[in-house]
């Protein structure tokens, strides 16, 4: 469990965020994918700050991923606003069927 | 001779990958969404793994107690979760595996081939006291720009959803 085991494993997250991100058909299925990308990102820049750390300051990569966690939860908390509107206005969420920008 | 953190690396690893698959191929959303927290609570095992002990705390209150919280409610209160009828995968399904995997081998390749400059991790520190001097001394801005957006996001969400009534 060296470097290239973390990247790899942040890799496999990543790809399995893509998948959902486009082949899932619920919008709120697709924010999970997008957080499952949002971690990837954030466990390689923890990864490298571990293995190669700055000489600078050893946390910079720690703290770009305690940044990325509050920008993941603001992201969340809108598109889950927008979805609940959205299922007001056409009651579904469904990606492939919200073809009309005006309701 | 397999150590602790091998041991415990390989069994995050499994946990991740494998119910990362539920998350992503199950056709109850519900299902998904709590699989979702299994998958976040072994990122922070990971964090932990790196020494990160600050960020894995975060992880689990931030994102399996909050942000997993509120998509298990949009879930439910978005979806029929019953009776799950049509399949939540959409045609391009076999499509997008294929492209999922493609990518992830080129990526395990480009990763293992490469020649990373890594050094020997040290010792694993307390993080804690200086990620707060790092927050408030050197990121002091991007800290203050992200409290502000998060207040921008409350009145957002507030306003977006009373918007329909």
């Amino acid at each position: 469990m060296g470097l290239t085991g973390f990247l790899t494993v942040s890799a496999a997250l990543f790809t399995l965020g893509m998948v959902i991100f486009i082949s899932r058909k619920n919008a709120i299925a697709i924010l999970m994918g997008v957080e499952l990308l949002l971690n990837a990102a954030a466990l390689n820049f923890v990864a490298f700050a571990r293995f190669t750390p700055s000489q600078a300051s050893q946390l910079d990569g720690q703290i770009f991923a305690v940044f990325i966690v509050l920008l993941a939860a603001a992201e969340a908390v809108v598109a889950l606003a927008i979805a609940l509107s959205v299922y007001k206005e056409f009651h579904q969420v469904r990606a492939d069927k919200l073809v009309s920008l005006k309701g | 001779m397999m150590g602790i953190p091998e041991l415990f690396f390989y069994f995050f690893t499994i946990m991740v990958i494998g119910i990362g698959c539920i998350v992503a191929f199950s056709k109850n959303l519900l299902r998904s969404a709590f699989a979702l927290f299994f998958v976040l609570f072994g990122v922070a095992g990971f964090y932990v793994l790196l020494g990160a002990d600050f960020l894995a705390i975060v992880q689990i209150m931030v994102y399996a107690g909050g942000v997993n919280v509120l998509l298990i409610f949009g879930t439910m209160l978005t979806s029929d979760i019953s009776t799950p009828k049509t399949s939540s995968l959409s045609f391009q399904g076999t499509l997008t595996v294929i492209a999922g995997v493609t990518l992830f081998v080129l990526l395990a390749i480009i990763i293992n081939s490469g020649n990373w400059p890594t050094y020997v991790p040290g010792e694993m520190m307390p993080t804690t006291k200086d990620l707060g001097k790092l927050l408030l001394k050197e990121y002091v801005l991007p800290f203050e720009v992200v409290s502000f957006l998060l207040l921008a996001a409350i009145i957002s969400a507030v306003v977006l959803v009373k918007k329909g009534d």
